[in-house]
């Protein structure tokens, strides 16, 4: 039992990775309608760039900022070709065209980062915030956390209390119908990409010195957030924070019990299927009926 | 400028004629039809991953042996394949060497596939490969491969084997990421291990997985008491797992990693760390350029601008002994006579590795049995054990 409880806090450093990038997805599909798989390889990018520009002799917390700024850009780089070509194509096509974009930002980062090679990533808070169950939580995990408890807050309040909000939300259910209301719907969605990819790469900074520093793996971390997205049905935010962290410490837990560690990997996937069965079975039983 | 260059090939005509002089009196030493030799690799260049360097070394050898005017006046002509690590890609790579460039052997290939896809075509061919790295189990569990490396197997018991005999560690614990059919392998490196010492294994999980959290595993380790563990991480999974040692404030647990983890870019990233850490070498460390056994390598690969890495030496080494297989053939160079060669050879012994490589005949092939121990300090390898760490044997 103590086993557990060890490995069920040492999930805890995944757990505030996933909640964040999970609320990060809840906020671009509701804001524009895109369930984004480019999320996590936008935050990359910003942060290969931050150790690029750290290489070039830039101190730290300036090459930070500069690494966000790339990373906005990246953000709004993929909303220009999401607004601009598939503003108007279904769910379903979106989601496509950023699996794609995924492959090819894995691919080409993959090139430019030198492959498997791993990269020096500067730990931005250093140190343990307390010892729990005979783990050090670290600064970081605490702080994702922490982060993905106000974005919550913060995302929560602003979509239903202010007009911009408001607007957003039109946009993202119909966004023409929007538009002839004379609602700037490009500005504003380009903003909704460039606000995420700023704040994906602030996450990927605090995350990227605990996982494995490579390209490809740290882009893949989209999967467990899509899968803490889909808790959330891509609709709620508490929901998607408490998947987030459910699949972290479900994982930690894994890697105690030897006959289900060597599946932890396929977790995600797992709670995605259990997901869409359940929020099927309506449908299934009315059918039968 | 003209006439310097003629008198300084005269010199080198008059010297090569002096060479051939004293081996045409003593033996007759190989030949070929077409005035060229053809060999070739069966490499992973695009794809996944790229052990392009090992073939790219064993070439810069040929290549230094053809401007020399060839083997014994045969040129040398090598024939690099990309694999994609695609297996329908390598298997064809394979048949076009064999039966269109008609490669009398294969030579410094380094390959995640070539040996699991293409082992029993050169066997039925009858063309064997003295892979220049070999990486997956059927390399070292096959008749027609011999590798020049250690591989991961072999390696995993020798670090074992250096962290009970040098590090006195009592309670060993191995973490390995299984990939694709090489369970069996590692449980058979520490069963090995475990012969060879008389002691147990305190903890093996092969559970590890590719990508994802460590902390879980490493918690595991330092609950189970385990002093020191052997893990088969490539680069960054072995930059993970110490950070995560670190972020944990863990001591007295020594870390031992397999040859991937033996990089420039491994030490650097690692350079604030405190935790033990040693890496196993597949031959005499790369990192060592004033050391005498890598003098010949450093100088091939620096004329031909090529770099020095682990991988350009398993090339260089395929390279050199194949050269030295060659020389030994009295009479034309061809598939069988090379084969029955590599078949007869006698275990010979090369200043880059720690026991002698032999192919011979047999249904499996591991002869490297040896490991140099590095140690990381400070961001910098540093030579651990000076002198080779040899596998006894395990009967």
């Amino acid at each position: 039992m103590n086993a557990l409880l060890t490995s069920a806090v040492a999930g805890l450093t995944a757990a505030g990775a996933y909640a964040l990038l999970g609320v990060c997805a809840v906020f671009t599909y509701r804001l524009v309608a895109v369930v984004n798989f480019t999320g996590a390889a936008i935050g990359t990018a910003g942060t290969f760039s931050m150790i690029g520009f750290i290489s070039l002799g830039v101190p730290l917390w300036p090459a930070v900022v500069l690494g966000i700024l790339v990373g906005t850009l990246a953000g709004a780089l993929i909303g220009l070709v999401m607004t601009q070509w598939f503003s108007e194509a279904t769910a379903t096509t979106k989601a496509a065209v950023t699996a794609a974009l995924l492959v090819g930002l894995v691919a080409l980062g993959l090139r430019l980062t030198g492959g498997q090679s791993p990269q020096e990533f500067p730990t931005l808070f250093p140190g343990s915030a307390f010892r729990l169950a005979g783990v050090e939580v670290t600064v970081a995990s605490v702080l994702t956390v922490v982060l993905a408890l106000v974005f919550t807050l913060l995302a929560d309040a602003f979509l239903n209390r202010t007009r911009t909000g408001l607007h957003l939300r039109a946009l993202s259910e119909r966004p023409m119908a929007a538009e002839l209301l004379g609602v700037r719907v490009r500005i504003l969605a380009l903003l909704v990409w460039a606000v995420t990819g700023a704040f994906t790469t602030f996450a990927l900074m605090i995350i990227a010195p605990q996982r494995s520093p490579d390209f490809m793996s740290l882009s893949l971390l989209v999967v467990p957030a899509l899968a803490a997205a889909l808790v959330g049905a891509f609709r709620s935010f508490p929901l998607a924070l408490a998947g987030g962290l459910t699949i972290g410490i479900v994982e930690g837990m894994s890697s105690a019990i030897d006959g289900i560690s060597q599946y932890r990997g396929i977790l995600p996937f797992f709670v995605i299927l259990a997901v869409l069965l359940w929020s099927q079975r309506g449908a299934r039983w009315d059918e039968a009926r | 400028m003209k006439s310097i260059s003629m008198l300084l090939g005269g010199v080198a005509l008059a010297g090569l004629a002096g060479l051939s002089a004293t081996t045409a009196a003593e033996a007759a030493g190989p030949t070929c039809k077409d005035g060229v030799i053809r060999l070739g690799a069966v490499s992973t260049i695009t794809g996944p991953a790229d052990f392009s360097e090992v073939p790219e070394a064993a070439a810069a050898v040929f290549d230094a042996v053809n401007a020399k005017g060839g083997l014994n006046g045969c040129k040398i002509e090598y024939t690099i394949s990309d694999d994609k690590a695609d297996p329908a890609v390598a298997a064809q790579a394979a048949r076009d060497l064999i039966d269109n460039k008609e490669v009398v052997a294969l030579v410094g290939s380094g390959s995640l596939l070539d040996c699991a896809v293409n082992a029993t075509t050169y066997k039925r061919k009858g063309v064997l490969s003295v892979q220049g790295l070999g990486v997956d189990a059927a390399c070292f569990n096959a008749p027609s491969v011999a590798p020049v490396n250690v591989g991961p197997y072999t390696l995993s018991t020798a670090m074992a084997y250096y962290a009970t005999n040098q590090l006195k560690a009592e309670k060993v614990c191995a973490f390995f990421i299984i990939i694709g059919g090489t369970q069996e392998a590692y449980k058979g490196a520490i069963e090995t291990w475990e012969k060879i010492t008389g002691k147990k294994i305190h903890l093996l999980d092969m559970t590890l997985p590719f990508q994802g959290d460590l902390t879980p595993y490493v918690i595991k380790a330092r609950d189970a008491g385990c002093d020191a563990v052997i893990q088969n991480a490539v680069e960054p999974g072995v930059v993970q797992w110490v950070k995560t040692a670190d972020a944990q404030k863990i001591t007295g647990i020594n870390w031992l990693f397999l040859a991937p983890g033996y990089t420039q870019e491994v030490a650097r990233a690692l350079a604030d760390s405190t935790q033990p850490v040693y890496v196993g070498t597949e031959w005499e460390p790369f990192t060592e350029t004033g050391s005498a056994a890598n003098k010949d390598w450093i100088a091939t690969m620096t004329a031909a601008g090529k770099p020095l890495t682990a991988f350009s030496q398993g090339g260089y080494l395929a390279a050199t002994v194949m050269l030295d297989v060659l020389s030994g053939i009295n009479g034309e160079v061809t598939r069988e006579s090379v084969t029955e060669a590599l078949l007869t050879m006698q275990p010979k012994s090369y200043d880059l590795a720690g026991t002698p490589y032999v192919f011979g005949e047999g249904d499996r092939h591991a002869p490297m049995q040896a490991t140099k121990v590095m140690k990381l300090e400070k961001g910098t390898w540093t030579v651990e054990t000076p002198e080779w760490v040899v596998l006894p044997s395990a009967n």
